[in-house]
């Protein structure tokens, strides 16, 4: 511990050296500005360390938000739809769809560089965005590689390999950074692969280490996948990274895989210098239904029944709402947040049991939620004001088939999507309870959420319409039709004395304030 | 309620990014470059030359397998393409193509810019893969997720059925055998009619619209959100209103198949399949 201590504070030396740097022209991003990220940045994924993606800003308040009105609009012109949370670090935006990185001047929505990555392999379904740290980006690609760019100009530093795609795994996560760690996690769930988390050396791009979520393919009676495609959230206080692993492949067949197939559909917390494993919590025990545990795992710090708790929150993919002791894993709160009918109850352990009789069968069965979950990567928000966890919530129902002739390779069954909707829920984090709802429309919306300090909640509907919502009762308080999809979680900033609220739509970012005085 | 935002201001920032664009695709060399390579067949039946099918797997990789799957049978959310009445009435990608440039952002389906060249290369794989799946006997390759056949929907049994339809289903308070579901077997069949059975997606709904001035419309729901209502009248023209200046009712009956999901057991929805099967 001391030696991991004196490391660190000589990395962090090192950081203030190179911050102070004659040759440095920009500030770029250091442990503290991660840590503790200024009005005027958001320089992770989540924006700071926590995942809560509450905003300390409130110059856009429920009374006046009405008068929010376009700022700026940037326009990729491509098809892919925009996934990913723009990083603002010194006033310029950076974001992605895949194989592209765009710098854009977030005054004015200009671009001021474009990288493109060579067309490659790989599956090219979304983008998350980059990491940061000093000058450089981290970006990840289709066919699983790591490019660390210059901000400065989009240019190459080096490009490493973090996974073989000829093996069936791509990466479209945004990776995170804590320390001297660049933590890049990997997909691939149509083939039996297990999954691992990679901690990168900023500098050099070497490999420092490798967590891996599953034991190696083809270990008999042993589950494969756990994939580790969302961005973890960081405990600076325990030095602990929090992760969700995916679904254990076969996917939708579970019989070459008996027992519970850890560490699948878990939340783990890793030691960021070592990579070992400190504690993990399963969410789904044999999951048959695809359903990732890698929803954003929100770090609380409060009340819980009348004791001062360190706390980590999940609104799981499964269906349910999971409050846990984040300095131990143990569970203080499982509870669902819309229909489910799979599990036979709650183990000591707080796990949900699933119910076998529910699992993929030859002649179908009525599973809640879908395959895609009551939720998925859009990201939720912890409202520290109101103490509400909101989220995109998509109450579903859907029929799952597997039958011998499908094999025990990749997927391994069939499953249909029958009925589901979008509805935007307000959860109590120490019961479960819905303090109120908000109907976001037919099939359900892609749209993450946001809240401020100021009382708002900034999301999307199903038919994307952007939303203003008032954090305490859920009422819409202003609206803007975006014209397509909203797949994409909202980020707000300060910049010259005026805050943005950071929205995308389809391929377009949009940039919302108050009118200029 | 209302965004409110200056139209000069909005044009203006509308002309910059005209320009920036002009700009950048200028300065950028294409993303796609044109392929070369000819079809030595285009039609669905015949077959395409290997380099073609490459082409197409490859593009299909990248864009395609995560909803469609890998070998074209279905992935993550998308269907199973070789099992697709689009792809089997497809001649040369006239019904592929334009679902892969315009999408079916109804279905969740992103349109994809894709030049002649790389549409019929798609083409050629996807005609190949459903070849290829029509023909297999036994497991299908390729992770991807598999389809279901009729013969798999046959546990059930048809008079249970018909009593859950008639009793604690409810269904006969909406629906008739000899009515609206005479001959529904004959019209659909397997998973298709299953799902039909489950939730009608694409049911039309009724909507009456009570204006602020007591006049009354009525016609089918053609788009509602928390703002507007939209209907479709009797002489197919498009309506709306915000609806803060309306009173608006949707007609709910559909949302009695919602209400049964949660009271649904297995053998249930299996029962009332083998008993929706006989209405021939």
């Amino acid at each position: 511990m001391n030696l991991l201590r004196s490391i660190f504070l000589i990395a962090a030396g090192f950081v203030v050296a190179v911050g102070f740097s004659p040759t440095s022209s920009a500030q770029g991003v250091d442990d503290q500005r991660l840590a503790h990220p200024p009005a005027d940045s958001w320089p992770g994924y989540h924006g700071d360390y926590s995942g809560r993606r509450h905003s300390s800003l409130t110059q856009i308040t429920p009374e006046n938000v009405r008068n929010l009105s376009l700022a700026w609009a940037f326009q990729t012109n491509q098809t892919s739809l925009i996934k990913s949370s723009p990083l603002l670090v010194d006033g310029i935006l950076y974001f992605t769809v895949p194989e592209n990185v765009w710098a854009v001047d977030a005054r004015s929505g200009h671009q001021i560089w474009q990288y493109r990555h060579p067309r490659s392999q790989g599956e090219h379904i979304g983008h998350r965005g980059v990491a940061m740290y000093r000058g450089f980006l981290y970006f990840v690609t289709p066919d699983a590689h790591l490019v660390s760019l210059n901000a400065k100009d989009g240019t190459v530093r080096w490009n490493v390999q973090v996974a073989d795609v000829s093996k069936g795994y791509w990466t479209s996560m945004a990776p995170l950074v804590v320390h001297d760690h660049v933590l890049v996690g990997v997909s691939g769930d149509f083939d039996n692969l297990n999954g691992y988390i990679r901690s990168v050396d900023p500098e050099s791009g070497a490999t420092q280490w490798q967590w891996d979520s599953t034991p190696p393919a083809g270990t008999p009676n042993q589950t494969t996948g756990g994939m580790t495609w969302m961005t973890g959230t960081y405990d600076p206080e325990l030095n602990l990274v929090y992760w969700g692993t995916g679904n254990p492949t076969p996917v939708l067949n579970g019989s070459t895989r008996p027992g519970d197939n850890l560490y699948t559909c878990s939340i783990v917390a890793l030691n960021p210098e070592t990579g070992k494993l400190a504690w993990a919590f399963q969410v789904s025990p044999h999951d048959t239904h695809d359903w990732d545990a890698v929803e954003t795992p929100i770090l609380v710090d409060g009340d819980f029944h009348g004791e001062q708790k360190k706390m980590l929150m999940q609104t799981s993919r499964n269906g349910y709402f999971f409050v846990l002791d984040r300095t131990n894993g143990k569970n203080l709160l499982t509870v669902p947040y819309g229909p489910v009918n799979w599990t036979l109850g709650i183990d000591k352990q707080g796990r949900p049991i699933p119910n076998p009789a529910k699992e993929p069968a030859p002649d179908g069965r009525i599973i809640a939620p879908d395959e895609g979950g009551l939720t998925n990567y859009r990201s939720p928000s912890f409202d520290t004001k109101n103490g509400l966890f909101i989220v995109d919530a998509h109450p579903s129902w859907s029929i799952y088939f597997a039958k011998p002739a499908d094999g025990v390779y990749g997927w391994a069954g069939a499953d249909y999507d029958v009925w589901g909707k979008g509805v935007l829920e307000a959860i109590d984090y120490q019961t479960g309870t819905i303090r109120w709802s908000h109907e976001l429309g037919p099939q359900g919306s892609g749209a993450g959420v946001l809240t401020t300090d100021s009382g708002l909640t900034f999301t999307g509907d199903a038919m994307g319409n952007f939303l203003a919502i008032d954090s305490s009762n859920g009422k819409t308080l202003w609206h803007a039709g975006s014209g397509s999809a909203i797949v994409s979680s909202p980020t707000s900033y300060e910049l010259d004395g005026r805050q943005y609220v950071l929205t995308s739509s389809g391929s377009v970012l949009f940039a919302w304030a108050l009118p200029e005085k | 309620m209302t965004l409110t935002f200056s139209p000069l201001r909005f044009s203006l920032h509308l002309a910059i990014s005209t320009l920036l664009v002009i700009g950048q695709s200028s300065a950028q060399t294409t993303a796609h470059k044109p392929q070369t390579s000819k079809p030595t067949s285009t039609s669905a039946g015949k077959t395409y030359s290997p380099e073609l099918v490459q082409k197409g797997r490859t593009l299909f990789q990248q864009d395609c397998s995560f909803c469609h799957g890998r070998d074209t049978t279905g992935g993550e959310s998308g269907p199973d393409l070789t099992r697709s009445k689009l792809v089997a009435a497809d001649v040369s990608g006239d019904k592929i193509g334009p679902v892969v440039r315009n999408g079916r952002i109804e279905k969740g389906m992103p349109p994809f810019d894709r030049s002649d060249d790389q549409i019929a290369a798609l083409v050629a794989f996807i005609h190949t893969e459903r070849k290829k799946a029509m023909s297999a006997a036994g497991p299908r390759g390729e992770g991807g997720r598999k389809g279901v056949d009729p013969s798999d929907l046959q546990t059930g049994n048809a008079e249970a059925g018909k009593q859950y339809f008639n009793g604690p289903g409810g269904c006969s308070n909406c629906h008739s055998p000899t009515g609206d579901l005479a001959g529904i077997a004959s019209r659909h069949q397997g998973l298709e009619l299953e799902e039909l059975m489950l939730y009608p997606k694409h049911a039309k709904q009724k909507v009456e619209v009570t204006l602020a001035s007591g006049q009354t419309m009525s016609g089918t729901l053609a788009y509602l959100d928390e703002f507007t209502v939209g209907l479709i009248d009797a002489d197919g023209v498009y309506h709306s209103w915000r609806t803060a200046d309306v009173h608006y009712k949707v007609d709910e009956a559909v949302n009695a198949h919602v209400d049964l999901f949660s009271k649904y057991t297995d053998d249930d929805i299996h029962n009332l399949m083998a008993y929706l099967q006989t209405l021939r």
